[in-house]
């Protein structure tokens, strides 16, 4: 059931937030294991939100737009009372968070009900949630293959349909990876649109944080509840909530992102794309300029801010991490601070750049991975004749985006055959604070059927 | 000029920050590293004046203090 039916019935009265959450408690208890998604159950909590919930409607108050609505979250955003684990095993060891993050506190003051924490690449450093610590987490589409990273437990916990709405961070495409490996929708706003308070660092530089929802309405809803001004992350450009529509995407110019997003993938990447632009009649293609040295940039710069993070456990306690994230944290400790602070200025350039295009274009299409989800444990893949590493070519569309802030809508895409008939997304790219434009979009790909979640077989047969 | 000898460069680098390195992550390390510098050589490529400022801009305050 979607967010939005589940807040009507219950504002309406007609269902109880405590049957909503016991159904969800019991529904994760019986089949999260196939997942791997959840690294922690927040039941107590969720019971405590539920019955203030239902207490708010018998009392006649206003319970909420997310009234009731189940929720969960990537183990790096901080719930009071909980060890924020980020994915790490060093951080078993760390007090537990003494209050709720920011986004955390949105999702609750508009009635949503917390059950938990998901799973994610070892300090969000991965685009495929192969954790070493907590275990892979595995695709609801099918489980023999990863669900993407490094937001991987929040976007299979939604296309599993454990939760309909859940948050996740993303710096190089953790939420538009995954979102496009499990056929979900996910919300990567504009730098600097939500506040990241209490949700644990990667790389401050390029940190984003957004909502998965298996339709366009439930992202809307959540994306519009996670809206507030907080002076506490000095990284947050605050413009006022902009509440986005879901109506009118005719006056919409569309730009099919060439060069760079024409290459380096599958064939399945590019059908989508294709599908999108002719379920739109667009047929402009247009490059996007230097988006390879955006992508390098966003690399270095990820590299260098990582390792430092983590530079006093790096130095004391290397053995703690997750081999599959530690020598490139080792190896970012130990960048010349040249490749970096080149890096930073490419990026500025880039960026100038890039805007240029958006005097054209109001959205721009651009695949979201360069193939379907492959098999747990996969190291290598046929690209172009060449074999390249698997896992971090998966940020290759992506990351170009991120670097520069523009907000994205993950969109996944119906009717393009696929290897394992396995999903796959797009990336609808706006100018900076433009998510409406993205909304509206999304809404009409959705109501032409271009773009729709599928359901998983794995998990309703 | 020399190449760039990855390895080399690991060891004397994680000396300057002091960073231990053991043996077995050398080889993943010198792969990381030999990444970097490809994606550095890309980044290289732009051109860039004095007048091109880095991307991250500080603030010292969204509000004046209470």
């Amino acid at each position: 059931m979607s967010a939005a039916t589940i807040a009507a019935e219950i504002r309406a009265g007609r269902r109880r937030a405590a049957e909503v959450v016991e159904a969800h408690l019991a529904d994760i208890a019986a089949r999260d294991a196939r997942f791997n998604a959840f690294t922690e159950v927040t039941a107590a909590r969720a019971r405590a939100e539920a019955a203030a919930v239902d207490a708010a409607v018998a009392a006649g108050r206003d319970p909420g737009p997310l009234a009731g609505v189940p929720v969960a979250v990537k183990n790096l955003f901080d719930l009071e009372g909980v060890v924020t684990l980020a994915g790490a095993k060093i951080e078993r060891d760390s007090p537990p968070a003494r209050a709720d993050a920011f986004l955390v506190q949105r999702l609750r003051a508009a009635g949503a009900v917390m059950l938990g924490a998901l799973n994610m690449d070892e300090y969000a450093y991965g685009f495929t949630t192969e954790n070493a610590h907590f275990g892979p987490c595995h695709n609801p589409h099918d489980l023999t293959r990863i669900a993407g990273g490094s937001s991987g437990g929040s976007a299979a916990a939604v296309a599993a349909g454990l939760v309909p709405i859940t948050l996740g961070s993303d710096t190089n495409g953790s939420i538009r990876v995954p979102s496009s490996l499990c056929g979900i929708w996910g919300l990567k706003p504009t730098y600097g649109r939500l506040s990241r308070r209490g949700a644990f660092l990667f790389v401050g530089a390029l940190d984003h944080l957004g909502p998965f929802a298996r339709d366009v309405a439930d992202l809307a809803l959540a994306y519009n509840a996670l809206q507030g001004d907080d002076a506490e992350d000095h990284a947050q450009a605050w413009r006022g909530v902009e509440p986005v529509s879901l109506e009118g995407a005719a006056d919409l110019r569309i730009g099919i992102l060439d060069d760079h997003f024409a290459r380096n993938g599958h064939a399945e990447a590019f059908a989508a794309v294709e599908a999108v632009a002719r379920a739109l009649g667009a047929t402009s293609r247009v490059a996007l300029p230097d988006a390879a040295i955006g992508r390098a940039a966003a690399f270095l710069i990820t590299m260098a801010e990582g390792a430092n993070l983590h530079l006093p456990n790096l130095r004391a306690r290397s053995e703690d991490f997750d081999p599959g994230t530690c020598d490139r944290f080792l190896a970012g400790a130990l960048l010349p601070a040249t490749w970096v602070q080149q890096a930073q200025r490419a990026r500025a350039a880039y960026r100038a750049k890039a805007l240029a295009l958006f005097e054209e274009f109001d959205v721009l299409i651009a695949p979201a991975t360069p193939y379907v989800a492959p098999p747990i444990g996969q190291e290598m893949i046929e690209v172009d004749g060449q074999s390249i590493p698997v896992r971090p070519n998966l940020g290759i569309y992506t990351q170009p985006i991120s670097c520069i802030g523009l907000p994205v809508i993950a969109a996944p895409v119906a009717g393009v055959p696929t290897p394992g008939d396995m999903p796959i997304g797009v990336q609808l790219i706006g100018a900076p604070w433009a998510e409406d434009k993205l909304f509206r979009l999304a809404a009409h790909l959705e109501r032409i059927g271009a773009c729709r979640a599928p359901n998983p077989r794995d998990t309703h047969a | 000029m020399p190449e760039f000898d990855p390895e080399a460069y690991a060891r004397q680098a994680a000396a300057a920050v002091g960073l231990p390195l053991h043996e077995k992550h050398l080889p993943g390390v010198v792969m990381n590293l030999t990444l970097a510098a490809r994606m550095a050589a890309l980044v290289a490529q732009m051109p860039l004046t004095p007048a091109d400022e880095a991307a991250p801009v500080f603030t010292a305050g969204r509000t004046p203090p209470k």
